[in-house]
């Protein structure tokens, strides 16, 4: 039972307590070489016949991890002191080389060195710990090296230079990485490597890029001891930095001392911080808080400053807007500045992009240094090395960043792997996906095994089921856009005799077959909603589920779960019931279809005058839901018509919405009321609901400073003054009003999910539909949210049990937060999708259209380009040239020219040209220029 | 209690009076002492001692505090003993209370001194860290496994050799001058501070029995005693503390002349558990 | 927290998942009682002493005047947690165990050849890193042996509890605060009955089976151990006595 004997004690001093724990020695731990013929055969991982055994330190695994993920690299052993090292140290590269050593096409082979009785080291007096587990890397390899004997070559790879010389003085094989590296004769290997900093062993070929220019450039990082006591005493302010999407200039800092958000302004502000560190901040001095002008491009450096891009459809999307006050002069802004002095967690991450481009160097095939420029704006420049530049300047490539001192403008880091080519359409959207952490991966052989056998049919168990109403004899049907294959839900409505209508709303009971802690399920919640790009769907479970035996067909018999009303003809719910269900839908009709059925006044089949009554019905309850405040907010959402074998894109519009969609979106809207209330009854404490917090006067500014411009007066005070205000605001212009309210929306934030728990019940408030309560219970297929509220809803009715996960307070409210952001990355990599599309479109289409000037700046202005749904900028001035002689007039929204007579207003209606131009080779981009 | 016949106790008796004893002691010879350190690996010092078939464990457990207002220099020491059940089926429940609170009081007096801590034989001026805000608290616990007479003794012994094996972990303070507040600590993993033990006192207790006073009596001879006190002495010979328990009255002559004695028994076991002391710790290091 | 490695299947102290900590038992550690023992797990350590039989104390605790009264109490050293906190005596935590223990030791105890007389069992906790109310029991059995009490067997215990997805066998602290289910098994080792079961925590049926098994065969390995220390000191004894 026991196997080994002997045992050490480690004690450890906390704070005060000792504690004391059992370290237990062993000497059955496996070697994990095939070429070993003493060791348990199973646990054999290693190469019999490798070149060499390598035995890495920690720095190795935390500094060449890209490295350790080539191919190339194999028959390495990963020691347990390494192991605990690298995730005290980096938990996400503990996370990959934990993924490494499972790989079983990798070989990898952890060594429990710590529990060996041959390797096992106490620490020396005097000794530190880095020295201590220094010496046990050593330890172990020269274990390996007498425990294979001559059979193998065992090889400690290090960048330490002490490490490097102790091992050979002891004996031992051992190398640089970039030696090790460099006897692979693999050349694009070494651009992996990644440059080693000060006190690691230099390469010999390393050169200064530019040592005239070496000089300190940015303010050195306080101490992490100064930086605690200054939080501890309330002079620095700890929080996540978030950069601006628009500015990547301009950056925030949300701090909980001091509950606003500090500005910081510049990179040299910024202090080497990138957008996600936990940095902490020191505010300036109130008089240095001033505004800054706004121009379109703001600083030297960046040129992609201004692109062309989709019109924001919320505040999420839309830039920033700080100049809150009509700036003149130097008015002091109320929001405090600041500048960061430390950063307490780095959030480095690898970053899709291309490099800067640069003449290929002479004496090609040496070392390049290049500039890497991330899609993603808020990342700096980074610069890295290559041995292939030629293969990488037109390239989209992967980079991680390394490094950052005080004397280089930009970040150091190393090239990780190539996309494909810059513009082509597959690399593009591979972009998107990695930028926005897009799960594209196809399910695993384990969340297959957990779907239902097909051929799927309706089984005699399922109709026996108590808890199931049998609705086939229900006229059921179903509206969608068209091409829709995952209908997630369907419709009925049923005169009474008393005259009222029985209205039901039935939704695919995914969760008859995504059961609770199975793989399917894990999966599910980790992707969280299915991803739309154009001409590609990323689902959020595998496809027989969505396309087949969850999607409510026609003329198929499948498992619902119903929302049942009963409904007097003005609309009022008089009684409302939740079951399972059977039905068998008969007519999946496209939108188009169910319009022109009731536009058709000869049809009157008992079908077509069901979705009248449901229309008409629909319409009150929508005058009535305006009435309460919701607030008909627009966005132009557009839509491609794609070839079909190249799948580019034929024709560009804007989605026509009718009057079907609204009755349909009226019925879901009330399914997920009446759901949220039902479950809040229940589980007042871990339902899921969504919430829309109300805009602040803050985000309505810019609304309400343009509105005023052209003398307009909207009433922000509540939603329902704005949504009557919104409703009045008519003129002769026929898109005067959609044109307000899509500046409406681009100032309220998105809705979010959050669990009851964590929130009091008058934060639970919706203010875009004006609801108390409102969750998501309709598109279970292609949402996790809604599967959760399936849940929740069969274990209010008593159906079903409640996972024990609802029990858990800190988790469910995890599940939520991932939600959030999957969708918040499923609608960036959607909109990113559409950007791209447009591109491709344009390029062969430049064309003339109307533009509604949106936004002035001090050199230009924005413009909306309502028929394709985009934005962008217009400049009236050339580049540097800072606003030239044109007056910006920020009261009146105008900007003129004094003297030539011309002037532009916001809301204006202009001509622009549009056209793809390339103003650097492989870099398209999309140029509007007024006529 | 004991429950003793007429003629055991005759037994006991005349032993004591012909100077040789039911175990075959004399009268101030002490049973065979044995002693180990470390036993309880989470105390920062600790030790057992066996007397015979007498066993106490002590452990010193050092934690940070604050100094009272009263005395901003002096880091504080509280002594607790418990008699455990398995000593004696007495001490169950809240049996052992009574004799665990006249030894903890008789422990306190010989080794802490008076309430302001003067004449303590444990320096408790080493005991800060920074004056006025930090120091360390020492909690002394006493256990008593198993009981055969000269409890009192036995304690004191092993409170001296767990706070010879005590070790004290170094502080660094790094105070802030801009909080003026709260001092940061950083305690170290490897320094220890050793602690001086050498005016910690030891206790030798003479029973009077008859006309004469034994050292060391086991609970046969402690049930026939008339009365008893406990001398604290140091290493200098000095007394640091005195108890007299048993009801009856004593002359004070003979007080004196126990006294003398028990300072001339105590050197000797003082040396007795210096070289135990010696032998733990060469057991313990290897 | 990671209770088990995922990449190499050992815990954080080494051991496997089925193992248990070192073990050891002495008997005869409290020579002035009936019989005694010190039963170690890992840094566990308790201490148990057994008085009696004997004439019955107090007239009014005997219930039944055919069978021996078996009591026990448990005690916790003030130094044996890792904070030293000033617990009163007989709280409830101490009663409840002093209960466990007592009825699992009734259970062996031939009571009924010792009438009129009363059996005192004492467990003194020296160390606790987990698992107490284990060796508790453990060291009881083997006090009582030394004690010479006729029981009609051995009695062991053992906990397992199910972290990481892994059932794991003889918690320690640290696991065992690490708010997974803990099982608690008592068994007659030849009889194989089960006389202890105690479980905290929420656990689904079939896994409750496995770890309620790993702890059972625990158990089982216990009783080998113990016959093997009681068997020595026999030995020993014997030689003692020529």
């Amino acid at each position: 039972m026991l196997q080994s004997k002997s045992f050490v004690k480690k004690t450890k001093q906390g704070r005060v307590v000792k504690v004391v724990r059992e370290h237990y020695l062993r000497d059955d731990i496996p070697c994990g070489a095939a070429s070993c013929s003493s060791c348990d055969a199973a646990a054999r991982r290693l190469n019999a016949d490798a070149a060499a055994i390598l035995v890495i330190d920690t720095n190795v695994v935390l500094h060449q991890i890209d490295l350790l993920e080539n191919p190339a690299i194999e028959d390495v052993v990963v020691l347990s002191v390494v192991l605990d090292e690298v995730k005290n140290k980096n938990l996400s590269v503990y996370n990959r080389l934990k993924a490494l050593c499972t790989n079983t096409a990798r070989r990898f082979f952890v060594f429990t060195n710590e529990h060996h009785r041959d390797t096992y080291i106490k620490e020396m007096a005097g000794e530190s710990p880095n020295d201590r587990n220094d010496r046990a890397i050593r330890v172990a390899a020269r274990w390996y090296q007498s425990h294979l004997g001559a059979s193998a070559r065992v090889l400690l790879v290090t960048n330490d230079r002490d490490n490097k010389r102790k091992a050979t003085e002891e004996g031992l094989n051992a190398e640089t990485v970039e030696s090790y590296v460099r006897s692979l004769a693999q050349p694009g290997l070494l651009d992996l490597v990644v440059v080693p900093t000060s006190g690691d062993v230099t390469m010999e070929d390393v050169e200064d890029l530019r040592p005239s220019k070496r000089k300190v450039i940015y303010i050195e990082h306080k101490p992490m001891s100064e930086i605690t006591s200054g939080l501890r005493c309330g002079i620095y302010h700890q929080g996540k930095l978030r950069v601006n999407r628009y500015n990547p200039f301009e950056a925030y800092v949300g701090s909980e001392s001091i509950g606003d958000e500090i500005i910081i302004r510049g990179r040299s502000n910024m202090n080497r911080a990138f957008d996600g560190d936990i940095v902490s901040v020191e505010l300036l001095p109130q008089d240095q808080w001033h505004e800054t002008k706004s121009f379109i491009a703001d600083d030297d450096e960046d040129d992609n400053e201004g692109d062309v891009r989709l019109a924001p459809d919320s505040a999420d999307d839309a830039p920033r807007n700080t100049n809150s006050t009509q700036s003149t002069v130097a008015s002091v802004s109320s929001r405090p500045v600041g500048r960061v002095v430390g950063i307490i967690k780095r959030n480095w991450n690898s970053y899709c992009g291309s490099l800067e481009p640069m003449p290929m160097p002479a004496g090609s095939g040496g070392v390049a240094h290049a500039l890497f420029v991330s899609k993603d704006r808020r990342i700096p420049k980074i610069r890295i090395q290559t041995r292939q530049l030629g293969n990488l300047l037109n390239k989209r490539i992967v980079v991680a960043v390394d490094s950052w001192d005080v004397m280089s403008r930009y970040p150091s880091g190393h090239y990780v792997r190539t996309i494909g080519d810059i513009g082509d359409k597959e690399t593009e959207t591979e972009v998107v996906l990695i930028e926005n952490d897009i799960n594209t991966r196809p399910f695993s052989t384990q969340v297959l095994a957990c779907l239902p056998s097909l051929p799927w049919t309706l089984s005699p168990e399922d109709l026996a089921n108590p808890n199931r109403q049998d609705l086939r004899q229900v006229r059921v049907f179903s509206v969608d856009p068209p091409g829709c294959r995952d209908i997630d839900d369907a419709l009925h409505c049923t005169p009474l005799p008393n005259g009222n209508f029985e209205v039901g709303v039935h939704i695919a009971d995914v969760t008859n077959f995504v059961h609770p802690g199975t793989p399917l399920d894990e999966e599910a919640s980790q992707r969280a909603t299915s991803v739309y790009l154009v001409g590609q769907r990323i689902d959020m479970l595998p496809k027989p589920l969505t396309e087949d035996v969850c999607s409510l067909r026609a003329d198929t018999a499948r498992l619902a779960f119903s929302v049942i009303w009963e409904m007097t003809p003005d609309a009022h719910i008089i009684a409302t019931r939740y079951t399972k269900s059977v039905i068998q839908s008969c007519a999946a009709m496209s939108y188009v279809e169910a319009q022109a059925r009731m536009d058709d006044s000869r049809m009157v089949d008992p079908l077509t005058v069901d979705l009248r009554n449901l229309n008409s019905l629909a319409k009150i309850m929508r005058h009535r839901r305006c009435e309460r405040g919701a607030l008909t907010l627009a966005s132009a959402e557009v839509k491609f018509e794609i070839d079909s074998e190249t799948h580019d894109p034929l024709d560009i519009g804007i989605y026509q919405i009718r009057e079907a969609n609204q009755m349909i979106e009226e019925f879901m809207l009330a399914a997920n009321i009446s759901v949220a209330e039902k479950i809040l009854q229940h589980y007042p404490l871990c339902s899921l609901l969504r919430r829309h917090p109300s805009p602040t006067k803050e985000m309505l500014e810019p609304l309400l400073r343009t509105a005023s411009s052209v003398g307009l007066n909207l009433d922000a005070s509540s939603s329902k003054a704005l949504a009557e205000s919104l409703d009045n605001a008519k003129r002769d212009d026929p898109y005067f009003n959609k044109l307000i309210r899509i500046l409406a929306t681009r100032c309220m934030t998105q809705a979010v999910y959050f669990c009851s728990g964590d929130m009091s019940l008058s934060e639970y408030y919706h203010y875009g539909l004006a609801s108390a309560l409102y969750t998501h219970f309709t598109s279970p297929i292609r949402r996790y949210a809604d599967v959760i509220v399936h849940r929740l809803l069969a274990a209010a009715l008593d159906i079903a049990k409640l996972p024990p996960i609802f029990q858990d307070g800190p988790q469910l409210t995890g599940i939520a937060d991932n939600l959030n952001y999957r969708h918040r990355n499923a609608q960036m990599a959607s909109r990113a999708s559409v950007e791209l599309h447009t591109l491709i479109y344009f390029r062969t289409r430049p064309v003339d259209t109307e533009a509604r000037i949106v936004k002035i700046k001090a050199n230009g202005f924005i413009v909306f380009v309502p028929k394709f749904g985009i934005e962008g900028p217009i400049y009236l001035t050339s580049k540097g040239d800072k606003g030239g002689d044109w007056v910006v007039d920020e009261v009146n929204q105008k900007v003129t020219k004094p003297g030539a007579n011309i002037s532009y207003a916001v809301l204006q209606s202009v001509m622009i040209h549009m056209e793809v131009v390339e103003p650097q080779p492989h870099r398209p981009k999309l140029q509007l220029t007024l006529i | 209690m004991v429950g003793l016949s007429e003629g055991e106790k005759h037994f006991i008796r005349g032993g004591i009076a012909q100077d040789l004893r039911a175990d075959g002691r004399t009268r101030l010879q002490f049973r065979a002492v044995t002693v180990e350190t470390g036993i309880i690996p989470q105390a920062n010092g600790s030790a057992r001692v066996r007397m015979g078939a007498t066993e106490v464990i002590a452990s010193v457990k050092a934690e940070l505090g604050k100094p009272t207002i009263l005395h901003p220099g002096k880091g504080k020491v509280s002594i607790y003993v418990d008699c455990s059940p398995t000593a004696a089926p007495m001490f169950e429940g809240r049996g052992s209370e009574e004799l665990s609170a006249e030894l903890s009081v008789a422990l306190q007096r010989c080794l802490l001194g008076g309430k302001s801590g003067a004449g303590a034989a444990i320096d408790l001026s080493s005991l800060i860290v920074i004056e006025g805000k930090a120091c360390w608290d020492l909690y002394i616990d006493g256990l008593v496994v198993s009981s055969d007479g000269n409890l009192l003794d036995a304690l004191a012994a092993a409170i001296k050799v767990a706070l010879s094996d005590t070790g004290i972990p170094k502080v660094n303070v790094s105070l802030n001058a801009e909080t003026d507040g709260e001092p940061e600590f950083d305690i170290s993993d490897e320094d220890f501070l050793q602690f001086d033990t050498s005016s910690v006192p030891v206790i030798v207790t003479l029973t009077k029995v008859g006309k004469h006073y034994i050292v060391d009596a086991t609970s046969e001879e402690e049930s026939q005693m008339s009365s008893a006190v406990s001398v604290s002495v140091n290493r200098l010979g000095q007394i640091c503390g005195m108890t007299k328990r048993g009801g009856a009255g004593l002359d004070p002559s003979v007080i004196f002349d126990m006294i003398s004695v028990a300072k001339h028994v105590s050197q000797r076991f003082i040396s007795l558990l210096d070289s135990e002391i010696a032998a733990a710790e060469a057991a313990d290091a290897e | 927290m990671e209770h088990v490695n995922p990449l190499t299947g050992f815990r954080v102290d080494g051991r496997r998942p089925n193992e248990m900590r070192q073990l050891r038992g002495e008997v005869g550690v409290v020579s002035r009682a009936d019989g005694s023992a010190l039963f170690e797990m890992g840094n566990t350590r308790v201490i148990a002493a057994v008085y009696g039989p004997r004439e019955i104390q107090n007239r009014s605790q005997q219930v039944n005047l055919k069978e021996a009264l078996v009591r026990c109490e448990y005690r916790m050293a003030e130094f044996s947690t890792g904070d030293r906190r000033r617990k009163p005596k007989g709280d409830r935590r101490s009663t409840e165990i002093s209960l466990v223990i007592r009825q699992t030791m009734e259970a062996s105890i031939l009571t009924h050849l010792m009438p009129h007389s009363q059996i005192d069992i004492f467990v003194q906790v020296l160390q606790a890193d987990g698992g107490t109310r284990s060796a508790c029991i453990n060291a009881a059995t083997l006090a009582l042996a030394d004690a010479g009490i006729p029981m009609k067997d051995i009695v062991t215990s053992c906990s397992a509890g199910y972290l990481c997805s892994t059932p794991l066998l003889d918690l320690n602290y640290i696991e065992d605060s690490a708010g997974g289910p803990d099982v608690t098994v008592g068994i007659l080792a030849k009889m194989d009955k089960v006389t202890l079961l105690q479980m905290d925590a929420k656990l689904p049926m079939d896994t409750f089976e496995t770890v309620m098994e790993l702890a059972t065969e625990g158990c089982k390995a216990i009783a080998t151990y113990i016959r093997e220390v009681l068997l020595e000191n026999t030995k020993q004894l014997e030689c003692q006595r020529g």
